[in-house]
């Protein structure tokens, strides 16, 4: 099991290709620096960037390059099969390429979120976007490597969902919001660390509860799915 | 065809009909790209995602036509239906870019491209127009039904319908330049990978991670820093275009002194793009 966790990080980030997931972070904590350098008050610049770009863009976007990459990248190239055919438990498999993605999501959007928060209000703000984005970090990436063995085409799928599912249609259907991961995000941090900046729509049980089923079940239904996986050629 | 290029001669009859040039491979590209940027000769699977895309905007655009026609309220006007579509506009360019370029980096059908007269630059300029085109019609069309919706409704005769025609063909305009804009800058960062996924998801962090920005520099304290707000991000670089070509009768922030800058970079911007295009290809062999 540590075998395929060790192989899906190296699968991440060999050959230069971490250096793709570096340019959102830094321009979140640059923006961030760039606001108090101009001595600006944090409420004026802190909704843009804590919630329009960190947690609207910085992390489901992390999290749909790093969770469709664990295990869709694998099953695009065909090397899936060779994990498949050692004798490990599909539920293994699942469970070391969902820590990875979890581990490397939370680490690339935690740090710049807490850096953010600490330089936006206070350091009880900056912990709570960090519990926030591992609580989503955590929900994503098991949504996105569900999708990664739904689909051929997971990015896109996951684009659907994010874009047009918590972008356009959370603007103009509230109903949406209780389905939506971002939500429970913006829920989590707004109760532990209360400001002006954010604003939650959903309730705290209902974040964290939904959170969890997103997590648990999608972890399941990959499982499942991957043990009937079946390797088809290339379509379309 | 001379001799000399021949190797081996096992004695087959030779080609002697007419031989189409360049200009002709460059045409069969651009409709072979435009067909796949909708999945159109392809499987049912390579068409849902452009279709969805597709479908939502003509379903808002028969919205739009049917509320306008009905009630006479205007929603959107053709410029700001485009503004509002920016999401879809965006996952269109996901789907799309990679689609045309990636693929061809993956399968290795570049130097068999390139083994005929075609250069480097006519596959470029017609992987360009293709996509140019296909986010044009993805606008342009549903601007064209609300266009149809509020002619067969005015009240006021033939007048009616030419000051519609009016608005509509700067929409267009504008729609275009959306187009050129954003197939540009999402060639450009397909290209760079053969892998599907990973383009899509290279262009979707482009385009929504500069969004934000504009947001932030809004928020700074100095005027020349809000006029200018807009250069940082594609998507309002061309809503500053249309505000200072359009008179800014629909000012989301003030644009200052500053219009013409916004011309220029969007102009620059898009030149820029198809250059590096045009150098990443020059050397295919080395991916």
């Amino acid at each position: 099991m540590s075998t395929v966790a060790f192989i899906t990080a190296r699968g991440l980030f060999g050959r230069r290709r971490a250096l793709l997931l570096l340019p959102l972070p830094i321009l979140l904590v640059g923006l961030a620096l760039l606001c108090r350098a101009y001595d600006v008050s944090p409420d004026q610049w802190g909704r843009a960037v804590i919630v329009g770009l960190g947690l609207t863009v910085v992390l489901p976007v992390v999290a749909l390059i790093v969770g469709t990459g664990v295990l869709g990248s694998e099953v695009d190239d065909g090397t899936i099969v060779h994990i498949l055919t050692k004798p490990l438990p599909r539920r293994d498999i699942i469970l070391a390429k969902y820590a990875v993605a979890a581990t490397v999501t939370t680490v690339v959007s935690a740090v710049p979120l807490f850096l953010t928060g600490l330089l936006a209000g206070s350091a009880k703000l900056g912990a709570a976007l960090a519990v926030a984005s591992l609580v989503g970090a955590l929900a994503y990436s098991a949504l996105f490597l569900l999708f990664s063995l739904l689909s051929r085409r997971p990015v896109l799928v996951g684009l659907v969902y994010i874009l047009v599912w918590e972008g356009l249609l959370g603007n103009f259907v509230s109903g949406t919001k209780v389905l939506a991961v971002g939500q429970y995000v913006v829920t989590i941090t707004d109760k532990i660390a209360p400001t002006t900046m954010i604003e939650s729509s959903v309730g705290l049980t209902t974040a964290l509860v939904m959170s969890a089923v997103f997590i648990v079940l999608g972890t399941i239904a990959a499982i499942n799915r991957l043990g009937s996986f079946s390797l088809a050629g290339e379509t379309s | 065809m001379s001799e000399a290029g021949v190797i081996h001669d096992i004695g087959y009859q030779r080609y002697r009909g007419p031989r189409l040039g360049r200009l002709a491979l460059q045409q069969a590209l651009y409709v072979q790209g435009l067909r796949a940027a909708f999945g159109l000769g392809r499987s049912a699977k390579a068409k849902i995602f452009p279709w969805l895309v597709a479908g939502i905007m003509l379903l808002v655009a028969v919205i739009l036509a049917a509320i306008r026609s009905q009630t006479g309220q205007v929603i959107f006007t053709y410029m700001q239906f485009a503004d509002q579509m920016s999401l879809l506009i965006i996952f269109f360019v996901a789907i799309v870019a990679p689609q045309l370029v990636s693929r061809d980096l993956r399968s290795n059908t570049l130097p068999l491209y390139f083994s005929r007269p075609l250069r480097a630059a006519d596959y470029v300029l017609a992987k360009y127009a293709a996509m140019t085109t296909s986010m044009w019609l993805l606008l342009g069309v549903p601007q064209f039904i609300m266009f149809l919706g509020a002619a067969f409704t005015t009240k006021d005769g033939f007048r009616g319908v030419w000051n519609e025609l009016g608005d509509l063909v700067p929409g267009l305009g504008y729609s275009l330049l959306w187009a050129l804009m954003f197939a540009g800058i999402g060639l450009l960062v397909a290209s760079f990978t053969g892998k599907q996924a990973f383009a899509a998801g290279g262009i979707v962090a482009v385009f929504m991670m500069t969004t934000p920005i504009f947001g932030v520099f809004m928020s700074l304290p100095s005027t020349t820093a809000n006029s200018l707000a807009g250069l940082t991000s594609p998507m309002f670089l061309i809503a500053g275009v249309g505000q200072w070509l359009g008179g800014g009768a629909d000012a989301e922030w003030d644009l200052g002194r500053f219009g013409p800058i916004y011309g220029i970079e969007a102009f620059c911007l898009i030149v820029s793009c198809v250059l590096l295009l045009l150098a990443r290809y020059r050397k295919v062999a080395s991916l």
